[in-house]
């Protein structure tokens, strides 16, 4: 590798990649490489696919050549369309995601296999929703729960339930630009109308309607997906676990699962810790079977059970290329379809199981809805039996893996500072002792580092130098998806790291006993941060606004990603991009998003492809926003 | 103000009013006076104990106002703050210094100023055996002499060690809590850098029982925080000046709990505006378990009375 520019600062993906070389297969890097130079208008945003009477492009140079399009859409028009479709794509995925949730607790039932884990929580979240709890049976709660929940998505009129964590003023903000969202769906839909040819045409008109959007997916779908799960399959608790490729066993039947939607993960878990399916991998010659996770399945399964981390996005061929991965068990998003061809040359059974994301040349064993457990079973026997085929010759498995602590929930978050809180001041369950050590300047601020992998980064560089930069500087980390499998791997999320931390971290690192980086979870989970940082605003009294709290996805990809950028910033938090998004033909768009927009909401995005620079940036911004809070 | 400049505001006012009081001393006595505390070895503790190094003269307490200065970094980040407390700390040893330098008595009753070694050495087995469970600063003004005694009352009936710095000395008195060495109770002085002689007791113990190295500062801190239980009772307005001094307290690891509204720091600065709550707030604050039982009778019966011979007309 060494002549080349360096890929990734994950050694195991340099191993696996140079193995992936030697046997002359191809990976996501190699496939970026074939793409040559990426198409200029593309990048720029001003390529308009709308209608039949285009495709159009037009100059990103304003006053230099085409200035529209057929329809007469100029560079903004197009540039902030393609934008709001961005968003719908990753607000529907998130919307697709919470939907099926909310249906599985539609369909809990006490001898079913999916069940009420967390009474304590349903309670929580169905007051929220204004349902009545008291002396009734839980299955006819969470059974009323999920049918007000499901209303959200395909409300018609009026707005959305707003959890009680949306500070007062933050609300206000939003009833004034008129960005309160409506149902989730709905909100897809007009994005998806208004960007058809000869609708709307207005740059400004056009972001807010992203804004709404992504609203609709961080405070309604990604925070009922999140806080279903939790009823249905417990809320997270801090618990050890181990990260990088090196997790995956020899002599054991390799099962990684890789998606996003929990039922799937919780399912294999549950089948692979039967005894009868123990029995069968021994009888099979295994000596147990290994769950190993990858993207935000990964992080659903370990923030629960403590599933292994195998790896993060760009890594799910490279967990093929190692030879040993039994089965590879996929729902739906960021599944490379590269995945059904690349398992051709080893054993490895590449299996789907969402009947929303098919692959030409994967083994399809279809999610059994009314059984999910069935299915999960079968899987893992699938997976079991393919074990004897394991080509040893083929397998290598990098040495290397790293300690993790991992299932911060912010119930967690909240037991964790009871035990600094003095029982005879309280209050206990409370984000006070966070604000305080906040206001103190003790810590510094806050910091939700998340997000992907992209190959127009070095893999996993920005997220680590980011985490790094901020916790050095005193500002508190926590992270979801698949930055979270970076932190992870790097082994940031361990207490020792706190030696990496400023001293104040440090020492809240001590007092509290956590990591200076926490895991909060997967990318839905990111509305855990919403609800942390919500009520931290409420303990102060202040706007999401006023705090010293950024987020920053130095490493997106996805549509998701730019969804959930649209509603962290719609909900007042600053957030770094780390690759830049299609806009830059759109010299209005750019002025908005990068500066107008924080007149709307009291936040804006940040484009910056220099890790360090984006500490020094955040690390000043922090600064600023302590000095107008006089803290 | 944010805690941070409160802090660098408070500890730059220690350092000129020790600049003040060390002018005067060159001035009064001259640059080749003898400096020294009453019956110690270990010269001006404080700062013997962060370089190693005795100061014996004025000109050589002229030179350790540097020290003061150079632990003032206005930077906000913790380790900064924690020094600029030290830098308080420091400073305050210098203007104490400064007055038994100025005067051959600088302290006179009830108050009992700088505490001699060989008092250090007798709390020392009834420190380690737990008897004494713990070290209480009580600094200020209480809202009225009943609050005050209340709260001294309580922990001398648990038996804790208490010094006195500023007017709660006048409302002990006045609520007729009885005070000395024996009972545990000792008022110290009633300029707010007084506290400093509580601080000199808490780091010989570190030198004398704990072995560490003079110089060996981090050390120092680190014995104090792990084993010497004190704490700090902050009690009416707060000046930049106590505030800075807390972060003294703070880097010993010892917690401060104030009546005042603050910027609370979870397990450290504490506001807890309860009289009838200060005492179990700082026990829990400094991880204070307390050995003896309670007996409810009337008079509070602890390890603290033992040295009281019952006068006739009690
Ligand atoms: S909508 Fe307008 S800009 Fe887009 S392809 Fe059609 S004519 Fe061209
Ligand atoms: S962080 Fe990005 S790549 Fe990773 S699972 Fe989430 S959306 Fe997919």
């Amino acid at each position: 590798m060494s002549e080349e520019k360096v890929i990734s600062v994950d050694q195991t993906t340099l191993q696996m990649l140079d193995k992936a070389k030697n046997e002359g297969l191809e990976t996501a890097w190699d496939r970026k490489v074939a793409q040559k130079a990426a198409c200029g208008f593309g990048s720029a945003g001003v390529c308009c696919r709308n209608c039949t009477m285009g495709p159009c492009r037009v100059s990103p140079v304003p006053g230099k050549g085409a200035e529209r399009g057929i329809c007469g859409a100029t560079a903004d028009v197009i540039v902030a369309r393609n934008f709001a479709r961005m968003v719908a794509g990753g607000a529907a995925a998130h919307a697709d995601h919470g939907r099926s949730i909310v249906l599985e607790l539609l369909h809990a039932s006490p001898n079913g296999a999916i069940q009420v884990k967390d009474e304590k929580k349903l309670k929580k979240v169905a007051a929220r929703f204004g349902i009545e709890t008291e002396g009734r049976d839980v299955y006819d709660v969470a059974h009323e729960l999920a049918q007000a929940g499901l209303r959200d998505f395909g409300r018609q009129e009026g707005h959305i339930v707003l959890p009680p964590t949306v500070p007062a003023k933050r609300k206000e903000i939003w009833e004034k630009l008129d960005i309160v969202p409506r149902g989730f769906d709905r909100e897809v839909v007009a994005i998806m109308h208004s960007t058809h040819i000869g609708c709307m045409a207005d740059a400004e008109a056009i972001l807010k309607m992203g804004l709404r959007c992504g609203l609709a997916d961080g405070w309604l779908g990604s925070y009922m997906a999140t806080e279903f799960s939790d009823i249905m399959f417990g809320t997270p608790h801090s618990r050890p676990t181990e990260a990088s490729l090196g997790v995956l066993e020899h002599n054991q039947v390799n099962i990684v699962l890789h998606g996003h939607e929990p039922v799937l993960s919780e399912m294999i878990v549950a089948a692979a810790e039967m005894p009868e399916m123990i029995e069968l991998a021994k009888s099979q010659g295994a000596d147990g079977i290994n769950l190993c996770g990858m993207c935000c399945t990964a992080n659903e399964a370990t923030m629960r059970h403590g599933v292994k981390l195998a790896g993060n996005f760009m890594q799910q061929e490279l967990a093929v290329i190692t030879g040993a991965v039994d089965a590879l068990v996929v729902d739906v998003q960021c599944i490379f379809p590269a995945l059904a061809k690349l398992s051709e040359s080893y054993h490895t059974k590449f299996i789907t199981t969402s009947p929303k994301a098919r692959i030409t040349g994967a083994t399809h064993m279809e999610m059994d809805e009314a059984a999910p457990l069935k299915t999960g079973i079968a899987v893992v026997k699938e997976a079991i039996m393919n074990f004897k085929n394991r080509d040893k010759s083929k397998v290598m498995i990098p040495e290397a893996k790293t300690k993790a602590e991992v299932g911060y929930s912010t119930e967690e978050i909240l037991n964790k500072l009871d035990g600094v809180v003095n029982s005879h001041i309280g209050p206990m369950q409370s984000t006070k002792p966070l604000a305080d050590v906040i206001v103190a300047g003790v810590i510094r601020g806050a910091a939700g580092v998340v997000g992907c992998n992209n190959p127009k980064t070095v893999h996993d560089e920005g997220h680590l130098e980011v985490i790094k930069g901020l916790i050095k500087n005193d500002i508190i980390v926590v992270t979801t998806g698949c930055a979270a499998q970076a932190a992870a791997k790097a082994g940031l999320l361990t207490k020792e790291a706190k030696e990496l931390a400023g001293p104040g971290l440090k020492k809240v690192c001590e007092l509290v006993d956590i990591p200076p980086v926490l895991h909060m979870g997967s990318c839905v989970d990111i509305s855990r941060i919403l609800e942390l940082v919500g009520m931290t605003a409420n303990q102060l009294g202040v706007d999401i606004s006023d705090l010293p709290v950024v987020g920053i996805a130095p490493e997106y990809m996805s549509e998701k990603a730019i969804s959930i950028g649209n509603y962290v910033v719609a909900s007042g938090i600053d957030t770094w991009l780390g690759v830049v998004p299609p806009v830059t033909g759109g010299p209005e768009v750019v002025d908005i998003l990068t500066n107008r927009i924080e007149e709307w909401v009291g936040a804006k995005f940040f484009v910056e492809t220099d890790p360090h620079k984006t500490v020094e940036q955040i690390v000043n911004r922090v600064n600023e926003k302590r000095k107008k809070l006089g803290i | 103000m944010n805690l941070f400049q409160t802090v660098f505001t408070g500890s730059k006012q220690a350092l000129a009013a020790a600049e003040g009081l060390v002018a005067k001393a060159v001035e009064e006595k001259g640059r080749d006076c003898k400096v020294a505390f009453p019956d110690t070895a270990y010269s001006l503790p404080v700062i013997y104990a962060a370089t190693g190094k005795k100061i014996t003269t004025v000109a050589e307490l002229e030179g350790a106002l540097d020290i003061v200065r150079s632990l003032i970094v206005e930077e906000e980040m913790l380790d900064k703050l924690l020094n600029s407390g030290l830098a308080t700390a420091v400073a305050a040893e210098i203007v104490e210094a400064a007055k038994y330098v100025l005067s051959d008595a600088p302290y006179a009753a009830p108050c009992a100023g700088f505490v001699s070694d060989p008092i250090i050495r007798s709390l020392g087995v009834p420190l380690v055996t737990g008897d004494i469970p713990g070290v209480a600063v009580v600094l200020g003004e209480c809202p009225d002499a009943e609050s005050a005694a209340k709260v001294i009352k309580d922990y001398q009936s648990k038996g804790l060690l208490t010094f006195l710095v500023g007017k709660v000395i006048d409302q002990a008195i006045e609520a007729n809590v009885k005070m000395g060495l024996e009972l545990r109770v000792i008022p110290l002085g009633y300029d707010v850098t007084s506290v400093i002689h509580v601080v000199t007791v808490a780091i010989r113990a570190a030198l004398i029982f704990g072995g560490v190295k003079p110089g060996n500062l981090a050390e120092v801190l680190q014995y104090c925080s792990d084993r010497v239980p004190a704490f700090v009772n902050a009690f009416g307005p707060l000046s930049e000046l106590v505030v800075s001094a807390g972060a003294g307290a703070i880097a010993l690891g010892f917690p401060v709990v104030t009546d005042q509204t603050v910027t609370e720091v979870p397990t450290l600065l504490l506001t807890q505006k309860d009289y009838d709550k200060v005492v179990k707030t700082s026990l829990e604050a400094r991880k204070i378990k307390i050995k003896i039982t309670e007996i409810p009778i009337p008079v509070a019966f602890a390890a603290a009375f033992e040295g009281e011979r019952i006068r006739k007309n009690d």
